[in-house]
Protein backbone atom coordinates (compact mmCIF):
# COMPACT_ATOMS: atom_id res chain seq x y z
CA UNK A 1 0.00 0.00 0.00
CA UNK A 2 3.34 2.14 0.87
CA UNK A 3 4.91 1.81 -2.28
CA UNK A 4 1.19 2.36 -4.30
CA UNK A 5 0.93 5.50 -2.49
CA UNK A 6 4.84 6.38 -3.46
CA UNK A 7 4.33 5.51 -7.24
CA UNK A 8 1.28 7.26 -7.43
CA UNK A 9 2.59 10.49 -5.77
CA UNK A 10 6.24 10.10 -7.98
CA UNK A 11 3.76 9.92 -10.94
CA UNK A 12 1.46 13.19 -10.21
CA UNK A 13 4.96 14.58 -9.19
CA UNK A 14 6.19 14.46 -12.77
CA UNK A 15 2.57 14.98 -14.35
CA UNK A 16 2.14 18.03 -12.43
CA UNK A 17 5.71 19.46 -13.68
CA UNK A 18 4.82 18.44 -17.31
CA UNK A 19 1.49 20.01 -17.44
CA UNK A 20 3.45 23.43 -15.52
CA UNK A 21 6.03 23.22 -18.55
CA UNK A 22 3.80 22.57 -21.13
CA UNK A 23 0.99 25.39 -19.85
CA UNK A 24 3.52 27.90 -21.22
CA UNK A 25 2.45 26.79 -25.15
CA UNK A 26 -1.52 26.84 -23.99
CA UNK A 27 -2.20 28.54 -27.20
CA UNK A 28 -0.24 25.64 -29.44
CA UNK A 29 -3.27 23.18 -27.62
CA UNK A 30 -6.22 26.27 -28.88
CA UNK A 31 -5.62 25.68 -31.52
CA UNK A 32 -6.93 22.35 -31.55
CA UNK A 33 -10.45 24.63 -31.16
CA UNK A 34 -10.33 25.88 -34.60
CA UNK A 35 -8.23 22.69 -36.68
CA UNK A 36 -10.52 19.97 -34.74
CA UNK A 37 -13.64 21.30 -35.63
CA UNK A 38 -12.92 22.28 -39.11
CA UNK A 39 -11.99 19.07 -40.28
CA UNK A 40 -15.39 17.46 -38.43
CA UNK A 41 -17.44 19.70 -40.59
CA UNK A 42 -15.68 18.81 -43.54
CA UNK A 43 -16.45 15.09 -42.65
CA UNK A 44 -20.39 16.03 -42.08
CA UNK A 45 -20.34 17.68 -45.25
CA UNK A 46 -18.81 14.40 -47.07
CA UNK A 47 -20.39 11.98 -45.16
CA UNK A 48 -24.17 13.71 -45.56
CA UNK A 49 -23.14 13.63 -49.17
CA UNK A 50 -21.93 10.13 -49.34
CA UNK A 51 -24.81 8.78 -47.75
CA UNK A 52 -27.46 10.90 -49.71
CA UNK A 53 -30.92 8.14 -49.31
CA UNK A 54 -28.87 5.29 -48.12
CA UNK A 55 -30.05 4.50 -44.85
CA UNK A 56 -26.67 2.90 -44.06
CA UNK A 57 -23.63 2.01 -45.49
CA UNK A 58 -21.02 -0.70 -43.88
CA UNK A 59 -23.17 -0.94 -41.00
CA UNK A 60 -23.10 2.47 -40.04
CA UNK A 61 -26.44 5.08 -40.19
CA UNK A 62 -25.43 8.71 -40.86
CA UNK A 63 -26.21 9.86 -37.27
CA UNK A 64 -23.51 6.71 -35.99
CA UNK A 65 -20.71 7.84 -38.87
CA UNK A 66 -21.31 11.14 -37.74
CA UNK A 67 -21.12 10.81 -33.71
CA UNK A 68 -18.13 7.97 -34.86
CA UNK A 69 -16.05 11.26 -36.36
CA UNK A 70 -16.53 13.49 -33.29
CA UNK A 71 -15.64 10.69 -30.91
CA UNK A 72 -12.47 9.98 -32.89
CA UNK A 73 -11.08 13.77 -32.81
CA UNK A 74 -12.08 13.62 -29.22
CA UNK A 75 -10.28 10.35 -28.42
CA UNK A 76 -7.12 11.73 -30.01
CA UNK A 77 -7.02 15.20 -27.80
CA UNK A 78 -7.22 12.70 -24.63
CA UNK A 79 -4.45 10.04 -26.31
CA UNK A 80 -1.86 11.73 -28.45
CA UNK A 81 1.08 11.04 -27.84
CA UNK A 82 4.94 11.67 -28.92
CA UNK A 83 6.59 9.24 -26.27
CA UNK A 84 8.15 7.68 -29.78
CA UNK A 85 10.48 10.99 -30.30
CA UNK A 86 11.08 11.86 -26.74
CA UNK A 87 12.99 8.26 -26.33
CA UNK A 88 14.81 8.66 -29.70
CA UNK A 89 15.90 11.89 -29.18
CA UNK A 90 17.07 10.78 -25.39
CA UNK A 91 19.21 7.59 -27.09
CA UNK A 92 20.61 9.54 -29.99
CA UNK A 93 22.10 12.12 -27.75
CA UNK A 94 23.00 10.47 -25.48
CA UNK A 95 20.49 11.68 -22.65
CA UNK A 96 18.84 8.57 -21.83
CA UNK A 97 22.04 7.49 -19.55
CA UNK A 98 20.80 9.98 -16.96
CA UNK A 99 17.54 8.39 -16.55
CA UNK A 100 19.27 5.04 -16.20
CA UNK A 101 20.81 6.21 -13.22
CA UNK A 102 17.19 7.50 -11.48
CA UNK A 103 15.45 5.30 -9.22
CA UNK A 104 12.94 5.31 -11.63
CA UNK A 105 12.11 2.81 -14.84
CA UNK A 106 12.04 5.32 -17.55
CA UNK A 107 8.79 4.05 -18.92
CA UNK A 108 6.92 4.84 -15.82
CA UNK A 109 8.87 8.64 -16.00
CA UNK A 110 7.61 9.19 -19.62
CA UNK A 111 3.85 8.18 -18.75
CA UNK A 112 3.61 10.26 -16.14
CA UNK A 113 4.51 12.68 -18.35
CA UNK A 114 2.23 12.14 -20.43
CA UNK A 115 -0.52 12.18 -18.18
CA UNK A 116 0.41 15.82 -17.30
CA UNK A 117 0.72 16.82 -20.99
CA UNK A 118 -2.84 15.46 -21.75
CA UNK A 119 -4.29 16.88 -18.67
CA UNK A 120 -3.76 19.94 -20.37
CA UNK A 121 -4.83 19.12 -23.77
CA UNK A 122 -8.06 17.45 -21.30
CA UNK A 123 -8.63 21.54 -20.97
CA UNK A 124 -7.52 23.12 -23.71
CA UNK A 125 -8.08 20.97 -26.63
CA UNK A 126 -10.56 18.09 -25.05
CA UNK A 127 -13.16 20.05 -23.36
CA UNK A 128 -13.51 23.29 -25.95
CA UNK A 129 -14.37 20.80 -29.07
CA UNK A 130 -16.53 18.56 -26.98
CA UNK A 131 -18.87 21.88 -25.94
CA UNK A 132 -18.57 23.24 -29.85
CA UNK A 133 -19.72 19.92 -31.18
CA UNK A 134 -22.51 19.39 -28.41
CA UNK A 135 -23.88 23.42 -28.16
CA UNK A 136 -23.06 24.27 -31.34
CA UNK A 137 -23.01 21.51 -33.95
CA UNK A 138 -25.92 20.10 -31.65
CA UNK A 139 -24.18 16.51 -32.23
CA UNK A 140 -25.10 14.00 -30.32
CA UNK A 141 -21.71 13.51 -28.90
CA UNK A 142 -22.49 12.47 -25.32
CA UNK A 143 -21.06 8.82 -24.67
CA UNK A 144 -23.41 5.77 -24.30
CA UNK A 145 -22.06 4.02 -21.91
CA UNK A 146 -20.19 6.12 -20.12
CA UNK A 147 -18.02 3.63 -17.36
CA UNK A 148 -16.66 1.42 -20.62
CA UNK A 149 -16.28 4.19 -23.25
CA UNK A 150 -14.32 5.96 -20.23
CA UNK A 151 -12.27 2.75 -19.21
CA UNK A 152 -12.20 2.08 -23.29
CA UNK A 153 -10.51 5.70 -23.92
CA UNK A 154 -7.57 4.81 -20.41
CA UNK A 155 -6.86 1.64 -22.59
CA UNK A 156 -6.36 3.67 -25.63
CA UNK A 157 -4.50 6.09 -24.02
CA UNK A 158 -1.88 3.45 -22.87
CA UNK A 159 -2.14 1.19 -25.95
CA UNK A 160 -1.11 4.14 -28.06
CA UNK A 161 1.69 5.00 -25.25
CA UNK A 162 3.48 1.27 -25.40
CA UNK A 163 3.36 1.60 -29.11
CA UNK A 164 4.74 4.69 -29.34
CA UNK A 165 7.49 3.85 -26.34
CA UNK A 166 8.68 0.02 -28.39
CA UNK A 167 9.12 3.20 -31.65
CA UNK A 168 11.31 4.71 -29.94
CA UNK A 169 13.11 1.59 -28.64
CA UNK A 170 14.07 0.96 -32.03
CA UNK A 171 16.52 3.67 -31.59
CA UNK A 172 18.42 1.68 -29.15
CA UNK A 173 19.61 -0.40 -32.56
CA UNK A 174 19.10 2.03 -35.14
CA UNK A 175 20.00 5.31 -33.67
CA UNK A 176 17.87 7.48 -35.70
CA UNK A 177 14.24 6.01 -35.63
CA UNK A 178 12.60 8.88 -37.29
CA UNK A 179 11.91 6.68 -40.64
CA UNK A 180 10.03 3.77 -38.75
CA UNK A 181 7.96 6.49 -37.01
CA UNK A 182 6.77 8.15 -40.59
CA UNK A 183 6.13 4.88 -41.72
CA UNK A 184 4.08 3.92 -38.87
CA UNK A 185 2.08 7.57 -38.21
CA UNK A 186 1.27 6.84 -41.56
CA UNK A 187 -0.22 3.08 -41.33
CA UNK A 188 -1.82 3.82 -38.03
CA UNK A 189 -3.57 6.99 -39.92
CA UNK A 190 -5.08 4.56 -42.21
CA UNK A 191 -5.24 1.65 -39.83
CA UNK A 192 -6.17 2.92 -36.89
CA UNK A 193 -9.49 4.18 -38.14
CA UNK A 194 -9.19 8.24 -37.69
CA UNK A 195 -10.03 8.70 -41.77
CA UNK A 196 -12.64 6.50 -41.75
CA UNK A 197 -14.34 3.68 -39.87
CA UNK A 198 -12.82 0.48 -40.29
CA UNK A 199 -16.41 -1.00 -40.96
CA UNK A 200 -15.44 0.02 -44.79
CA UNK A 201 -12.27 -1.80 -45.46
CA UNK A 202 -12.19 -5.04 -46.48
CA UNK A 203 -13.44 -7.82 -44.54
CA UNK A 204 -10.11 -9.57 -44.82
CA UNK A 205 -8.28 -6.93 -44.13
CA UNK A 206 -10.50 -6.08 -41.15
CA UNK A 207 -9.67 -9.71 -39.67
CA UNK A 208 -5.84 -8.71 -40.39
CA UNK A 209 -6.04 -5.84 -38.22
CA UNK A 210 -7.41 -7.58 -35.18
CA UNK A 211 -3.93 -8.70 -34.82
CA UNK A 212 -2.65 -5.29 -35.46
CA UNK A 213 -2.13 -2.84 -32.79
CA UNK A 214 -3.97 0.36 -34.52
CA UNK A 215 -7.33 -0.08 -34.40
CA UNK A 216 -7.53 -0.33 -30.39
CA UNK A 217 -5.61 3.43 -30.56
CA UNK A 218 -8.80 4.96 -31.92
CA UNK A 219 -11.67 2.69 -33.68
CA UNK A 220 -12.25 0.49 -30.98
CA UNK A 221 -12.86 3.77 -28.40
CA UNK A 222 -15.13 5.32 -30.98
CA UNK A 223 -17.24 2.63 -31.68
CA UNK A 224 -17.49 2.33 -27.94
CA UNK A 225 -18.08 5.98 -27.63
CA UNK A 226 -20.66 5.64 -29.77
CA UNK A 227 -22.70 2.89 -28.26
CA UNK A 228 -22.52 0.86 -31.42
CA UNK A 229 -24.07 -2.66 -30.84
CA UNK A 230 -21.58 -4.64 -33.49
CA UNK A 231 -18.10 -3.78 -33.15
CA UNK A 232 -15.74 -4.51 -35.81
CA UNK A 233 -15.40 -7.44 -38.43
CA UNK A 234 -16.56 -10.12 -35.81
CA UNK A 235 -19.17 -8.05 -34.75
CA UNK A 236 -18.07 -7.67 -30.63
CA UNK A 237 -20.50 -5.76 -27.74
CA UNK A 238 -19.16 -3.51 -25.98
CA UNK A 239 -17.76 -5.30 -23.22
CA UNK A 240 -16.04 -7.59 -25.64
CA UNK A 241 -14.54 -5.24 -27.47
CA UNK A 242 -12.64 -3.45 -24.37
CA UNK A 243 -11.88 -7.16 -23.14
CA UNK A 244 -10.05 -7.25 -26.65
CA UNK A 245 -8.59 -4.10 -26.20
CA UNK A 246 -7.89 -4.57 -22.68
CA UNK A 247 -5.98 -7.92 -23.49
CA UNK A 248 -3.84 -6.51 -26.68
CA UNK A 249 -2.73 -3.30 -24.16
CA UNK A 250 -1.29 -5.68 -21.94
CA UNK A 251 0.45 -8.00 -24.07
CA UNK A 252 1.51 -4.31 -25.66
CA UNK A 253 2.72 -3.40 -21.87
CA UNK A 254 4.79 -6.98 -21.71
CA UNK A 255 6.18 -6.51 -25.33
CA UNK A 256 7.66 -3.05 -24.38
CA UNK A 257 9.30 -4.96 -21.07
CA UNK A 258 10.77 -7.61 -23.35
CA UNK A 259 12.17 -4.74 -25.65
CA UNK A 260 13.46 -2.67 -23.07
CA UNK A 261 15.07 -5.30 -21.06
CA UNK A 262 17.13 -6.30 -24.51
CA UNK A 263 17.62 -2.61 -25.51
CA UNK A 264 19.55 -2.38 -21.82
CA UNK A 265 21.54 -5.20 -23.05
CA UNK A 266 22.97 -3.50 -25.64
CA UNK A 267 22.68 0.47 -24.80
CA UNK A 268 26.11 2.07 -24.86
CA UNK A 269 25.81 5.48 -23.24
CA UNK A 270 28.11 8.45 -24.82
CA UNK A 271 28.80 10.30 -21.93
CA UNK A 272 25.36 12.59 -22.08
CA UNK B 1 18.86 37.80 -64.12
CA UNK B 2 20.73 37.91 -60.79
CA UNK B 3 18.22 36.74 -58.66
CA UNK B 4 17.54 33.59 -61.29
CA UNK B 5 21.15 32.89 -61.04
CA UNK B 6 21.06 33.03 -57.47
CA UNK B 7 18.05 30.95 -57.19
CA UNK B 8 19.27 27.79 -59.82
CA UNK B 9 22.44 27.99 -57.90
CA UNK B 10 20.37 27.17 -54.84
CA UNK B 11 18.49 24.52 -56.79
CA UNK B 12 21.36 22.90 -57.77
CA UNK B 13 23.02 22.97 -54.29
CA UNK B 14 19.42 21.18 -53.05
CA UNK B 15 20.03 18.23 -55.36
CA UNK B 16 23.51 17.75 -54.47
CA UNK B 17 22.83 17.93 -50.71
CA UNK B 18 19.97 15.32 -51.89
CA UNK B 19 22.35 13.38 -53.55
CA UNK B 20 24.92 13.43 -49.97
CA UNK B 21 22.29 11.54 -48.34
CA UNK B 22 20.92 8.90 -51.43
CA UNK B 23 18.95 6.72 -49.08
CA UNK B 24 17.56 9.13 -47.02
CA UNK B 25 16.57 11.07 -50.11
CA UNK B 26 15.18 7.39 -51.55
CA UNK B 27 13.62 6.71 -48.61
CA UNK B 28 11.85 10.15 -47.36
CA UNK B 29 10.81 10.35 -51.18
CA UNK B 30 9.26 6.54 -51.04
CA UNK B 31 7.54 7.20 -47.98
CA UNK B 32 6.04 10.69 -49.46
CA UNK B 33 5.01 8.86 -52.50
CA UNK B 34 3.50 5.91 -50.61
CA UNK B 35 1.35 8.83 -48.24
CA UNK B 36 -0.17 9.91 -51.67
CA UNK B 37 -0.87 6.98 -52.91
CA UNK B 38 -3.03 5.94 -49.48
CA UNK B 39 -4.66 9.59 -49.24
CA UNK B 40 -7.34 8.32 -52.17
CA UNK B 41 -8.06 5.46 -49.82
CA UNK B 42 -10.60 6.84 -48.51
CA UNK B 43 -12.46 7.63 -51.91
CA UNK B 44 -12.14 4.20 -53.20
CA UNK B 45 -13.43 2.81 -50.13
CA UNK B 46 -16.26 4.93 -50.20
CA UNK B 47 -16.73 4.14 -53.94
CA UNK B 48 -16.68 0.65 -53.00
CA UNK B 49 -19.13 0.33 -50.32
CA UNK B 50 -21.30 1.60 -53.46
CA UNK B 51 -22.24 4.94 -51.96
CA UNK B 52 -20.61 8.14 -54.31
CA UNK B 53 -20.35 12.13 -54.15
CA UNK B 54 -23.71 12.92 -55.70
CA UNK B 55 -22.89 13.35 -59.44
CA UNK B 56 -19.32 12.84 -59.36
CA UNK B 57 -17.55 9.27 -60.36
CA UNK B 58 -14.65 7.78 -58.20
CA UNK B 59 -12.19 8.38 -60.93
CA UNK B 60 -13.02 12.05 -61.40
CA UNK B 61 -13.08 12.58 -57.81
CA UNK B 62 -9.49 10.46 -57.43
CA UNK B 63 -8.46 13.01 -60.30
CA UNK B 64 -9.56 16.35 -58.21
CA UNK B 65 -7.41 14.90 -55.40
CA UNK B 66 -4.78 14.28 -57.69
CA UNK B 67 -4.34 17.55 -58.84
CA UNK B 68 -4.62 18.59 -55.17
CA UNK B 69 -1.58 16.46 -54.90
CA UNK B 70 0.52 17.81 -57.82
CA UNK B 71 -0.41 21.30 -55.99
CA UNK B 72 0.75 21.17 -52.96
CA UNK B 73 3.83 18.99 -54.40
CA UNK B 74 4.70 22.08 -56.31
CA UNK B 75 4.13 24.40 -53.39
CA UNK B 76 6.33 22.34 -51.29
CA UNK B 77 8.95 22.64 -53.37
CA UNK B 78 9.22 26.03 -53.80
CA UNK B 79 7.56 27.33 -50.78
CA UNK B 80 7.11 24.71 -47.67
CA UNK B 81 10.42 25.42 -45.90
CA UNK B 82 9.44 29.25 -46.09
CA UNK B 83 7.76 28.68 -42.90
CA UNK B 84 9.60 26.39 -40.96
CA UNK B 85 12.63 28.21 -41.77
CA UNK B 86 11.50 31.53 -40.68
CA UNK B 87 9.77 29.73 -37.42
CA UNK B 88 13.01 28.48 -36.09
CA UNK B 89 14.80 31.54 -37.13
CA UNK B 90 12.40 33.54 -35.21
CA UNK B 91 12.17 31.40 -32.34
CA UNK B 92 16.16 31.11 -32.58
CA UNK B 93 16.35 34.97 -32.46
CA UNK B 94 18.83 34.67 -35.74
CA UNK B 95 16.66 35.84 -38.62
CA UNK B 96 19.76 38.56 -38.62
CA UNK B 97 21.44 36.52 -40.57
CA UNK B 98 18.23 36.86 -43.55
CA UNK B 99 18.24 39.92 -42.94
CA UNK B 100 21.87 40.72 -43.62
CA UNK B 101 21.83 39.40 -47.02
CA UNK B 102 22.51 41.27 -49.92
CA UNK B 103 18.59 40.35 -51.48
CA UNK B 104 15.58 40.31 -50.44
CA UNK B 105 14.64 38.22 -47.32
CA UNK B 106 12.17 36.06 -48.48
CA UNK B 107 13.76 35.20 -52.04
CA UNK B 108 16.74 34.21 -50.00
CA UNK B 109 14.77 31.89 -47.81
CA UNK B 110 12.53 30.52 -50.82
CA UNK B 111 16.03 30.06 -53.09
CA UNK B 112 18.40 28.36 -49.98
CA UNK B 113 15.69 26.04 -48.79
CA UNK B 114 14.18 24.39 -51.93
CA UNK B 115 12.95 21.32 -50.64
CA UNK B 116 14.14 18.10 -53.34
CA UNK B 117 11.83 15.42 -51.28
CA UNK B 118 8.58 16.78 -52.06
CA UNK B 119 9.16 15.37 -55.21
CA UNK B 120 8.01 12.66 -54.78
CA UNK B 121 4.34 14.59 -53.94
CA UNK B 122 4.44 15.96 -57.05
CA UNK B 123 5.19 12.80 -58.97
CA UNK B 124 2.63 10.82 -57.01
CA UNK B 125 0.20 13.14 -58.17
CA UNK B 126 1.43 13.29 -61.63
CA UNK B 127 0.77 9.45 -61.75
CA UNK B 128 -2.06 9.20 -59.90
CA UNK B 129 -3.80 12.12 -62.29
CA UNK B 130 -2.39 9.92 -65.50
CA UNK B 131 -4.25 6.69 -63.93
CA UNK B 132 -7.66 8.59 -63.10
CA UNK B 133 -7.32 10.50 -66.26
CA UNK B 134 -7.24 7.39 -68.63
CA UNK B 135 -10.39 6.17 -67.06
CA UNK B 136 -12.48 9.60 -67.31
CA UNK B 137 -10.60 10.78 -70.61
CA UNK B 138 -10.06 14.57 -71.16
CA UNK B 139 -11.83 17.06 -72.69
CA UNK B 140 -10.27 19.53 -75.87
CA UNK B 141 -7.28 21.67 -76.07
CA UNK B 142 -8.97 24.66 -74.66
CA UNK B 143 -9.51 22.51 -71.61
CA UNK B 144 -6.54 21.51 -70.93
CA UNK B 145 -5.68 25.37 -71.33
CA UNK B 146 -7.77 26.14 -68.57
CA UNK B 147 -6.64 23.75 -66.74
CA UNK B 148 -3.03 25.15 -66.81
CA UNK B 149 -4.71 28.68 -65.70
CA UNK B 150 -6.30 27.10 -62.88
CA UNK B 151 -3.77 25.14 -61.63
CA UNK B 152 -1.03 27.94 -62.10
CA UNK B 153 -3.72 30.05 -59.76
CA UNK B 154 -3.53 27.49 -57.59
CA UNK B 155 -0.07 27.67 -56.63
CA UNK B 156 -1.00 31.14 -56.35
CA UNK B 157 -3.41 30.22 -53.54
CA UNK B 158 -0.71 27.67 -51.43
CA UNK B 159 2.21 30.08 -52.35
CA UNK B 160 -0.12 32.97 -50.08
CA UNK B 161 -0.89 30.37 -47.79
CA UNK B 162 2.41 30.01 -47.30
CA UNK B 163 3.51 33.24 -47.09
CA UNK B 164 0.56 33.94 -44.18
CA UNK B 165 1.66 31.01 -42.38
CA UNK B 166 5.30 32.54 -42.58
CA UNK B 167 3.90 36.19 -41.48
CA UNK B 168 1.86 34.62 -38.62
CA UNK B 169 4.82 32.99 -36.63
CA UNK B 170 6.31 37.00 -36.71
CA UNK B 171 3.85 37.54 -33.95
CA UNK B 172 2.89 33.53 -32.92
CA UNK B 173 6.41 32.76 -32.38
CA UNK B 174 7.27 28.98 -32.19
CA UNK B 175 3.71 27.78 -32.70
CA UNK B 176 4.65 24.30 -34.81
CA UNK B 177 0.61 24.09 -35.30
CA UNK B 178 -0.04 26.99 -37.29
CA UNK B 179 0.04 24.89 -40.66
CA UNK B 180 -2.40 22.62 -38.85
CA UNK B 181 -5.38 25.67 -39.15
CA UNK B 182 -4.73 26.63 -43.20
CA UNK B 183 -4.59 22.54 -43.55
CA UNK B 184 -7.36 22.29 -42.35
CA UNK B 185 -8.64 24.79 -44.19
CA UNK B 186 -8.03 23.63 -47.53
CA UNK B 187 -9.13 20.20 -46.99
CA UNK B 188 -12.70 22.16 -48.42
CA UNK B 189 -10.20 21.68 -51.74
CA UNK B 190 -9.77 18.35 -51.73
CA UNK B 191 -13.63 17.25 -52.91
CA UNK B 192 -16.36 18.34 -55.30
CA UNK B 193 -17.40 21.43 -54.35
CA UNK B 194 -20.98 20.27 -55.08
CA UNK B 195 -20.90 18.65 -52.00
CA UNK B 196 -20.73 21.88 -49.42
CA UNK B 197 -23.47 24.19 -48.77
CA UNK B 198 -23.49 27.87 -50.41
CA UNK B 199 -21.87 29.78 -48.13
CA UNK B 200 -19.50 27.28 -48.20
CA UNK B 201 -19.21 27.22 -51.52
CA UNK B 202 -18.76 30.99 -51.76
CA UNK B 203 -16.02 30.54 -48.95
CA UNK B 204 -13.90 28.51 -50.64
CA UNK B 205 -13.96 30.56 -54.29
CA UNK B 206 -14.10 33.96 -53.19
CA UNK B 207 -12.57 34.39 -49.56
CA UNK B 208 -10.24 31.45 -49.25
CA UNK B 209 -10.25 30.00 -52.70
CA UNK B 210 -9.02 26.61 -51.91
CA UNK B 211 -11.46 25.28 -54.37
CA UNK B 212 -8.71 26.33 -57.04
CA UNK B 213 -5.93 24.24 -55.81
CA UNK B 214 -7.69 20.85 -56.98
CA UNK B 215 -11.24 21.14 -57.60
CA UNK B 216 -11.53 24.19 -60.64
CA UNK B 217 -8.35 22.66 -62.25
CA UNK B 218 -9.76 18.97 -62.49
CA UNK B 219 -12.89 20.06 -63.69
CA UNK B 220 -11.44 22.03 -66.53
CA UNK B 221 -9.61 18.86 -67.10
CA UNK B 222 -12.61 16.90 -67.63
CA UNK B 223 -14.55 19.88 -69.40
CA UNK B 224 -16.83 20.30 -65.90
CA UNK B 225 -16.17 24.12 -65.60
CA UNK B 226 -17.81 27.27 -66.53
CA UNK B 227 -16.90 31.12 -67.17
CA UNK B 228 -17.53 31.54 -63.25
CA UNK B 229 -14.82 29.38 -62.01
CA UNK B 230 -12.48 32.43 -64.02
CA UNK B 231 -14.08 35.04 -61.18
CA UNK B 232 -12.12 33.08 -58.75
CA UNK B 233 -8.51 33.95 -60.52
CA UNK B 234 -9.11 37.15 -59.04
CA UNK B 235 -9.06 36.65 -55.65
CA UNK B 236 -6.03 33.75 -56.31
CA UNK B 237 -3.89 36.92 -57.42
CA UNK B 238 -5.20 38.65 -54.51
CA UNK B 239 -4.81 36.26 -51.91
CA UNK B 240 -0.93 35.76 -52.90
CA UNK B 241 -0.12 39.83 -53.24
CA UNK B 242 -1.95 39.68 -49.43
CA UNK B 243 0.40 37.01 -48.45
CA UNK B 244 3.28 39.17 -50.22
CA UNK B 245 2.46 42.36 -48.45
CA UNK B 246 1.84 40.45 -44.93
CA UNK B 247 4.99 38.37 -44.89
CA UNK B 248 7.27 41.80 -45.59
CA UNK B 249 5.02 44.18 -42.89
CA UNK B 250 5.45 41.23 -40.28
CA UNK B 251 9.50 41.07 -41.06
CA UNK B 252 9.63 44.36 -39.14
CA UNK B 253 7.88 42.70 -35.69
CA UNK B 254 10.56 41.03 -35.64
CA UNK B 255 13.10 41.58 -32.39
CA UNK B 256 16.21 40.26 -32.63
CA UNK B 257 18.54 39.18 -29.95
CA UNK B 258 21.87 38.90 -31.46
CA UNK B 259 21.85 36.76 -34.08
Amino acid sequence: MKKLKHILEECKAVAFVTYKEWSAYRTHSLVSVFVGPVYFIVQYFIWTAVYGDMGSLAGLELSETIRYFGASALIGYLTMDFADWNLQMLIRTGKFLTFTLRPMHHRFFALSQKIGHRVLGFFFEFLPCLLIFMLLFKVEIWPQQFGWTLLSVALAFLMNFYVNYCLGMTAFFLVKASGIRVVYQLFAQIFSGALIPLNFFPQILQKVMIFLPFQYTNYIPAMVWTGSEKIGVLGLSVPQAVLCQAAATLFMFLFSEVLYRCAMKQFTAVGA
Amino acid sequence: MKYIKIYSACVKTAFSQAAAYRADFIMGSFITLLSNILFPLVTILIYANGAEFPGWDMWEVLLIQSVYSMSTGISSMLLSSVVWVTMDHIRGGSFETVLLKPVSPLFFIMASNFDVQSIGLFLGGVIMAVIAAVHTGIGGLMDVVAFLLLFVAGLLVLCGMNLMMAAISFKWVGNSRIPEIFDSISTFGKYPLTIFPRAVQILSVLIIPVAVIGFFPASALLGRVDGKAFLSLIPCVLFLCLGIWLYNKMIRLYEGVGG
